[in-house]
């Protein structure tokens, strides 16, 4: 799983910067930069779990970096029926990261220290180390460098096993097979030592240019009838620096073929591969390929012998802003790195820029050959580990969000014509019903013209407002007619103006009747008004249930405050009357108040004392009462302006307990909308 | 392959970490916490579980650091064991078995072979403070029976005991008075605070207290939230105290900062407050720390506090009050309203954290990954007041849609209920609030369910109420000329003889909605949302109910109330069958057509694994908790495993987890302890050696080559090499704290000229002197650097008496000239 090195000037170091998923879940992503940090993020909550920066960090950048096989972790025991044991949920636990320096130096982090747990020096190299590989099983490193030779550290001991000279150049690659037998290096050739005694077991041709990547694809022979050697039959890739083909190669029994047997094409140098393991024949490979200019490609293919055209991906991902406004384009975000997930349907993806790199699951679809994702990562900017107290993700609560109140159409269902049965007479119905309309409207329009012409009186242009107002949607017109607070008006323009218009009247006033209360209150007169002059015309409509019913739901939902609002009101009044009328007796009675024995006592000092702190006490009390009483006459005026409903009580000041009955009695509006709605 | 290995229950995740007070290690690199049966080893710089001691047969009460050895660490349970930990490697390396239960532990440096420790051992509720001796012996399991008792009738708790400036006293408190002990003397005072106060107050009881580490100073907490510092103890009569007061309500713990100079105390403000030299002026304070501090405790080096909260987190803060790293588990600060979920995205375990948010838990690694605020806003920590309650919640569509009710009921009339429906934005990574529905019922919502068909085009949602009604949201669209969006709406709402809607589910194609209303259940068509057919068997409200997968999709399966479970069979709307089992948890398999079922009896809670074509179990296990289990959730797996055995079948494809009253997680695994549990010896285990610096270039490599020629020339020759550490300059380089040093430009040729050899200056006779006297001085060395002074005197006492004058060889001179040749401005450059 190594990556390439952050060389720059060096036109044949791979692209790149040196990353890696940590084994297993893939629950961390280590990437070190270019500037010499080491961050590692967490791909679940895409976190920066910690940050290191090596000593020498600016002379000896890490070229590339490798995660320890994870170390299992005792970290479960059995629940005895006594007392259960805390046991604690299993995960196998990876610790150690191995990152190779630019000078030669093996450095050993500890993830779950936070620490460099070790520095592999001695006896090593003393030039770039180009790639590093943990062995499965027995704590060994591999690493190659520049210097030509391959090492085999221990681990345990952080000393040099055995060195030896792994090519003539440069060795740019290392890959351990899957049985843990062999190594295969990519230098100017690729080849298969047999790691027991070091020899070269195969050759193979390699590529042009320095191999960034070498990676084992099976780990079973395809052909199963012959007995596995361990090597034998297996297959692997191969990518190199400025290559756009990556090879396949397979391992055979004879030393003849050296050339490879397949190749996958990609738009771009390889920068990250990962692939997942086929376990058996049937089963294909999945291959990710991340290439330099930011796009991933998949490719899934079952391995079995020769190819002679190079294949195309199966599926191309890429990523883009959304590109905000018109003039902006959508701008492609580099992908830096892609994993698959363990169930092998989904892939991590790392995107963005490495400092702040944004790591995704995509669930793969096999069947769209493009995938392009539109990410909006222009918000996500923190570039330090993360120290908040509480791991608090605010969802964004905006004002665009729907709100939904009772009344509100969408709050309740919708009331539908009911009887399906007889669906046919009414449709009938409503085309003659619509024939007519038509032939009424034109002909209520050379009424109102006619009209129009007749009259000169202010009421006489309301109504032809209000329909022209009606027909063309008209805002301000509508306003100019419905904000009117003369009842009489109002009267006048219902009665003349024509039936048509009645049901988009309605639907007008129901519209303006949820939003503020305060044109509520205008609206409830309209509404009134309509429903008693027009009933007899509404009763005609068969589709009237449907029509209104968001406006009964409306008036439904309103008066069932209605009652707790009228309790409140009660109980002011009854405040209010008993302020006033203790107001009223304390002015009465104090002055007129006298005493029918007076006995004195021989010291009257004290006494007008004690009237003066009286009569302070009661100034004081006066004053308390009347700023406790505008403030409840303010009150009232709010609550009443709320309340749409009450609107007949608007003098309700001096009223006393009593009034509250007749208030609910006189709920006017609700037994006419019973009566519409049969 | 498992066929003889059995289901085991075990805990996974999240377990508590806030039972008692953290303990740092002497370096400050890890942090130690009891959890459950084990104790915790974490990392202060990288919030990682180092460790995991385990070996305790009962709860951890207490651990404390070896006085005598700082790498080892003592621990004390329920179980009657005190036992000795190794626990950079994660060893038991002792057990000492005292034979009754140990509820708190206390080391003392100065008291060197016995621990203190609070048993109760006659009455239930007396708890005593005892001395206990460990005798020192090599046998892994050593009986410690010797006990001496100091103190009777104290609290419980561990904080409220304290000893005091260099365990000459302890101090224990309760109720109303500090009972102050002095081991010399051996005599106790009490000091009580005056009863008419207690009446008039009522609220001063103790609650905690703390010893300053060098001077006579009590530190005590009160309910009240009041720190009294009480001076002058020693005097029945005269002693004194002071009154902090910042707190507003009761102080849940006190501590001594390792110099004394300040003191920490928190609360349920969760606001970590620093007293500078006890006085009320010079306060710090460390504010929005999430939850009620439940303890503080200080590390040895001195440079980090740490907090434990009620919200299961610990959090590590610098000396100059800055959190640096936050220890969070599983949140179990309040009760589970919405249940188990999975949420389809990140695969995470989602349930009610935080007051007032969702949290996010991922099993696999064992780690909270955030909390999600649903309903914004300020939580006000105040007794007595009525929360919004976060009390549904369901994810819909493969996870863009979740839906969240929450609640406030102040009064039986009075319910403020909202409906919240947040879309996930794949461009933003996050949730985006789409509709708020206000007041969807009228009176509480029972159940909430996403029809989450494949195939169905229409985002659907169902809510069921008790207000008899259950209504139908469907997803709508509500572009218009200015924005294209989309909202829900109320489709559908459906009632049943005004009878209170209890659950609601759809079937797997999404083609059908059962609704139970109380004892019935109703079946819709959720096309036409015509009612379809009803169920009922008489035998109580229907507490769960869903429909069969799969194979069995035909089947629809109730609970009820009565412990009758049901089967309903779709097509032939007939019963199919049913069992007498008291249900209280029912979830179906996403995965396979299995549902597990689990009951609860007098004695315990037991699993029944049943497909609903078949009345008999698959899988029967008897006992796993003793608790309430109150939710349960299938979690599919993502690499499925492969059981041949049938009992295990129904574990392959997903993994079932669920939660206990005391909220603590537990699921079933196959896997035989012995194979999880790792030996260390197969652990990776990479040796430490840590790469070279200059100093190592002046100071390692001289003494390691000095000890190669040790070893060489012990014999014959007279070693007269001065060492390095036993150099005054050096050592008072190494040693003076950096701010009372001169520059380094003075400093630097008295450091070089100390590293030269002078024989005019140094005589032979001085040298033991000198390591003498540094000995004295470094009382702190390690025992390895103790002994390696030993022995250099040792040779240097041996070689005085033979007299012989040292020769320098050529290469030692050589190397030394070279010293003198080094450029060392760079020291001075520092």
């Amino acid at each position: 799983m190594a990556a390439g090195g952050g060389g720059s000037g060096d036109p044949l170091a791979p692209a790149g910067v040196p990353c890696a998923f940590s084994p297993h879940s893939q629950a961390y992503f280590a990437l070190a930069s270019t500037d010499g940090h080491l961050r590692v993020w967490e791909t679940a909550n895409n976190r920066l779990h910690q940050e290191y920066v090596p000593s020498a960090h600016l002379s000896g950048t890490c070229t590339c970096l490798a995660w320890a096989p994870a170390r299992l972790q005792a970290k479960e025991s059995p629940q005895r029926k006594k007392r259960k044991s805390e046991a604690v949920g299993t995960s196998n636990q990876t610790d150690l990261l191995a990152l190779g320096t630019a000078v030669g130096s093996i450095l050993l982090y500890s993830t779950v220290k936070g620490e460099l747990h070790s520095k592999l020096v001695s006896g090593g190299h003393d030039n770039r180390v180009n790639c590093i590989q943990w062995h499965q099983d027995s704590g060994c490193l591999y690493s190659c460098s520049d210097d030509k030779h391959i090492v085999e550290w221990n681990v345990q001991a952080c000393k040099v096993k055995c060195k030896w000279k792994g090519d003539n150049s440069s060795v740019s690659s290392l890959c351990i097979s899957p049985d843990g037998k062999m190594l295969l290096s990519a230098g100017r050739t690729i080849k298969l030592w047999v790691l027991e005694t070091k020899e070269v077991y195969r050759h193979f041709t390699g590529h042009a240019t320095p191999v960034s990547s070498l990676m084992f694809t099976t780990i079973r022979p395809p052909n199963e009838s012959q007995p596995f050697d361990g090597i034998t039959g297996l297959y692997f890739l191969s990518g190199a620096v400025h290559d756009r083909l990556l090879n396949v190669w397979q391992v055979r029994s004879e030393n003849k073929e050296k050339s490879a047997v397949m190749s996958f094409t990609v738009t771009d140098e390889p920068v990250y591969i990962d692939l997942t393991l086929s376990e058996n024949k049937e089963e294909p490979v999945k291959l990710a390929v991340v290439c330099r200019d930011g796009q991933v490609h998949l490719f899934e293919h079952i391995l079995n012998g020769y190819c002679k055209k190079p294949l195309t991906s199966n599926c191309t991902i890429q990523i883009a802003t959304p590109g905000k406004g018109k003039k902006s384009t959508p701008k492609p975000i580099p992908i830096l790195a892609a994993g698959f997930c363990s169930d092998k349907m989904s892939l991590l993806l790392v995107y963005g820029s490495w400092f702040q790199p944004t790591i995704e699951r995509v669930a793969l679809n096999s069947r769209e050959p493009h995938m392009c994702l539109v990410r909006d990562i222009s918000n996500c900017w923190a570039p330090k580990v993360e120290t908040a107290i509480t791991k608090v993700r605010t969802p964004v609560m905006n004002s665009e969000a729907k709100v939904l109140v009772p009344g509100i159409p969408g709050h309740h269902a919708a009331i539908k014509p009911a009887p399906p049965q007889t669906k046919q007479v009414e449709s009938k119905r409503k085309s003659g019903g619509n024939e007519v309309s038509i032939e009424e409207r034109l002909g209520a329009m050379d009424i109102d013209a006619r009209k129009k012409g007749k009259d000169d009186l202010q009421t006489n242009s309301f109504p032809v407002l209000l329909t022209q107002g009606l027909e063309s949607n008209d805002f301000e017109m509508l306003n100019k007619v419905l904000q009117t607070r003369n009842v009489n008006l109002i009267k006048k323009t219902v009665l003349r103006m024509p039936l048509h218009t009645v049901i988009p009247l309605l639907q007008e006033l129901t519209k303006r009747l949820q939003g503020h209360p305060n044109s509520a209150v205008l609206m409830v007169q309209w509404l009134k008004c309509v429903l008693t002059v027009h009933a007899s015309y509404l009763s005609t409509l068969p589709d009237l249930v449907p029509q209104l019913g968001t406006l009964y739901q409306l008036m439904e939902s309103r008066v069932k405050t209605f009652q707790k609002l009228s309790h409140l009101h009660g109980k002011l009044i009854l405040l209010i009357t008993q302020v006033t009328a203790s107001e009223k007796t304390k002015g009465a009675t104090s002055p007129g108040q006298k005493a029918k024995l007076v006995y004195e006592e021989e010291s009257s000092e004290e006494e007008s004392d004690d009237e003066i702190a009286d009569k302070d006490s009661e100034d004081n009390w006066d004053e308390d009462e009347e700023e406790s009483e505008s403030e409840k006459d303010e009150d009232i005026d709010e609550e009443e302006d709320e309340d749409a409903e009450g609107k007949d009580e608007e003098n309700g000041e001096d009223r006393d307990i009593a009034s509250e009955k007749e208030l609910n009695g006189d709920s006017d509006l609700d037994p006419e909308n019973e009566s519409e709605e049969e | 392959m498992v066929d003889e290995e059995t289901i085991r229950v075990v805990r996974c995740g999240g377990s508590e970490l806030n039972f008692r007070r953290a303990v740092f290690s002497a370096d400050s690199k890890y942090i130690f916490c009891v959890s459950g049966d084990f104790v915790k080893v974490y990392s202060t710089v990288t919030e990682e579980c180092v460790h995991i001691l385990h070996g305790h047969r009962n709860l951890v009460t207490g651990i404390q650091l070896n006085p005598n050895n700082h790498l080892q660490l003592y621990s004390c349970s329920l179980d009657g064991t005190i036992k000795l930990w190794d626990y950079i490697d994660g060893i038991l390396i002792k057990t000492f078995i005292v034979g009754c239960k140990l509820h708190a532990l206390f080391t003392v440096a100065q008291a060197e072979d016995s621990v203190f420790a609070i048993v109760n051992k006659e009455k239930p509720d007396i708890f005593q403070l005892v001395s206990v001796k460990l005798p020192k012996s090599s046998s892994q399991e050593v009986e410690a029976k010797e006990l001496s008792f100091v103190l009777d009738y104290i609290n419980q708790s561990p904080k409220c005991i304290a000893f005091g400036n260099e365990g000459v006293y302890v101090a224990a408190v309760r109720e109303f008075y500090l009972s102050v002990y002095f081991f010399k003397k051996k005599t106790t005072s009490r000091f009580t605070l005056s009863s008419s106060r207690n009446k008039k107050h009522a609220k001063n009881n103790f609650t905690c207290v703390a010893c300053h580490p060098t001077e006579d100073c009590i530190a005590s907490g009160h309910m009240d939230g009041k720190i009294r510092l009480w001076r002058n103890f020693y005097d029945d009569k005269k002693y004194t105290y002071t009154c902090l007061h910042w707190h507003h309500d009761m102080v849940m713990d006190l501590a001594f900062s390792v110099t004394g100079t300040s003191l920490l105390s928190g609360g349920c403000e969760s606001v970590l407050v620093e007293w500078r030299d006890a006085t009320e002026k010079n306060k710090e304070f460390l504010p929005r720390l999430g939850a009620t501090i439940e303890h503080i405790s200080v590390s040895p080096a001195g440079d980090l506090f740490c907090t434990s909260h009620s919200d299961n987190k610990i959090i590590i803060i610098h000396r100059n009050l800055e959190a640096s790293a936050v220890i969070q588990g599983l949140v179990k600060d309040r009760s589970i309203f919405t249940g188990l979920m999975i949420d389809p995205r990140t695969k995470a375990l989602v349930l009610n954290g935080k007051p007032g948010h969702l949290q996010f838990y991922s099993l696999q690694s064992d780690k909270q990954l955030y909390n999600l605020d649903i309903i914004q806003q300020e939580y006000i920590n105040d007794y007595g007041l009525i929360q919004i309650e976060l009390t549904k919640a369901a994810f819909g569509c493969f996870g863009n849609w979740l839906a969240t009710v929450e609640q406030r009921q102040e009064k039986e009339t009075e319910l403020e209920l909202q409906m919240k429906l947040w879309m996930y934005n794949k461009k933003t990574q996050g949730f985006i609030l789409n509709t708020k529905i206000n007041m969807p019922h009228e009176d509480c919502i029972t159940a909430l369910c996403f029809c989450n068909a494949e195939k169905s085009e229409q985002p659907t949602l169902v809510t069921a109420s008790k207000d008899g009604y259950f209504k139908v949201w469907i997803l709508t669209d509500d572009s218009d000329i200015y924005k294209k969006t989309v909202g829900w709406t109320c489709d559908f709402v459906g009632s049943y003889h005004k009878y209170q809607a209890t659950n609601c589910c759809f079937s797997e194609d999404g083609s059908l909605l059962a609704v139970s209303f109380e004892e019935i259940v109703t079946i819709w068509d959720s096309v036409t949302w015509e009612l379809k057919c009803t169920f009922c068997q008489r035998a109580g409200k229907i507490r769960h109910l869903c429909f069969g997968r799969l194979t069995c999709s035909k089947y629809l399966l109730g609970a009820t109330e009565n412990g009758i479970l049901c089967c309903w069979n779709l097509l032939s709307c007939a019963l199919e069958w049913n069992a007498k089992l008291n249900v209280r948890v029912m979830e179906p398999d996403p995965n396979s057509e299995n549902i597990a079922a689990i009951s609860q009896s007098s004695v315990g809670s037991d699993l029944f694994v049943f497909k609903p074509s078949e009345p008999r179990p698959l899988y029967i296990q008897k006992g796993i908790s003793r608790e309430e289990v109150q939710w349960g959730v299938f979690v599919p797996r993502d690499v499925p495993e492969s059981f041949t055995s049938e009992a295990y079948q129904w574990l392959n494809r997903s993994q079932f987890y669920f939660l206990t009253k005391s909220q603590s997680l537990l699921t079933f695994s196959t896997k035989s302890p012995e194979e999880k549990l790792t030996p260390t010896s197969k652990q990776l285990l990479a040796e430490e050696s840590l790469p070279t610096t200059p100093f190592y270039f002046i100071l390692g490599k001289h003494r390691q080559h000095q000890d190669e020629k040790l070893n060489e020339t012990l014999e014959n020759e007279l070693v007269q090499l001065p060492l390095t550490e036993n150099i005054p300059a050096v050592s008072e380089l190494l040693h003076t704290p950096a701010h009372v040093l001169p520059s380094a430009a003075f400093l630097c040729s008295m450091f070089v000229n100390s590293l030269l050899l002078s024989k005019e200056t140094k005589s032979a006779k001085e040298i033991p002197e000198d390591v003498d006297m540094e000995e004295e001085k470094e009382s702190e060395d390690s025992d390895e650097e103790n002994d390696f002074i030993e022995k250099v005197q040792d040779t240097n006492n041996t070689g005085l008496g033979e007299d012989i004058i040292h020769q320098l060889s050529k290469s030692e001179e050589k190397e030394l000239r070279k010293f003198r040749k080094i450029d060392y401005s760079w020291i001075a450059a520092l």
